[in-house]
């Protein structure tokens, strides 16, 4: 709850998790051929912050994303999900801003044996076709 | 190409299952025999271990013949780290067993080319057919051991591909 407070008052804001469903037709989904359905979850309150800079030729920048223990545990139980390591490695995406990333590694944070707080390392995702 | 490619991993993974029925992974939801085709993921953040992960590499195209002949590379990875129950101390005997599944999955060296954009798939007319795995040397990552074999797919373009 305190580490909620404190990311609400560091203008904390919503990410969206694109995470995918389970698809049928796994012949297909697998040769990406079909797209798996998608749902976009709702995970607040987060504050990003971007990394320090290291310039490299054709490099993307990095982010980390504070994620709210709580906001991440609401869902986990939403989608009857065993843990929020099940729900991260569902997720294709995470968009803040409007802006989408991947996720390249998870961390957490922990108080007497209590997760309050998951750090996502991101890297801006590159533009897709329509 | 593509049908070439869908046809190989799809020979594979039956074959895979018939092998390894035990070999499985959690992905997307789903429980799937234990290979994928990376570029038909989500980008991995690092390969998932006890699971072969095809990356399709370089291409050729040879015109001089009656039918064009596309060839492409596969590379497929595959890494481990051994067993909790052996505190990771299987991972040399693991590897071992990945390596020899990699050769048993791969014969015959033949499969018939399949249209899978077509339900049920549509058979083709040509068989995609490849090399003998070239195995890579083994890398060694603290706990973790890995290894690519590479071979190359080769495929006669038929009409409308």
């Amino acid at each position: 709850m305190l580490a909620d407070a404190l990311l609400r008052s560091m203008t904390g804001t919503t990410a969206l998790l694109r995470v995918t469903g389970t698809n049928t037709d796994t012949n297909m989904s697998e040769l990406g051929l079909v797209a798996t359905t998608f749902a976009d979850v709702v995970v607040s309150p987060v504050v990003m912050r971007k990394l320090r800079p290291s310039w490299q030729e054709g490099g993307q920048s990095k982010w980390e994303l504070f994620v709210s223990a709580t906001g991440v545990q609401q869902q986990v139980s939403a989608l009857d999900l065993v843990s929020a390591q099940a729900l991260f490695a569902m997720t294709l995406t995470v968009t803040v801003g409007g802006q989408d990333y991947l996720i390249e590694s998870i961390a957490s944070n922990e108080a007497f044996g209590q997760v309050y707080l998951y750090r996502l390392l991101l890297r801006e995702a590159r533009q897709q076709a329509v | 190409m593509q049908n070439a490619k869908d046809s190989f991993y799809m020979a594979l993974r039956s074959r895979l299952t018939t092998i390894n029925p035990e070999r499985t992974i959690l992905l997307r939801g789903a429980v799937r025999p234990g290979i994928v085709v990376e570029e038909a993921e989500a980008p991995f953040n690092q390969l998932p271990n006890d699971v072969y992960v095809l990356r399709w590499l370089g291409v050729g195209v040879d015109v001089d013949l009656a039918s064009t002949m596309a060839a492409e590379q596969c590379e497929i990875l595959y890494q481990t780290c051994g067993t909790r129950s052996f505190g990771g101390l299987d991972r040399g005997r693991l590897m071992s067993q990945m390596d020899e599944e990699v050769t048993t999955m791969l014969q015959p060296f033949h499969t018939p080319k399949l249209n899978f954009t077509a339900t049920p798939p549509a058979a083709m007319l040509t068989q995609v057919f490849w090399d003998e795995p070239a195995f890579g040397p083994l890398a060694i990552q603290r706990d973790r051991l890995s290894r690519s074999a590479s071979v190359m797919v080769y495929s006669y373009q038929e009409q409308g591909e």
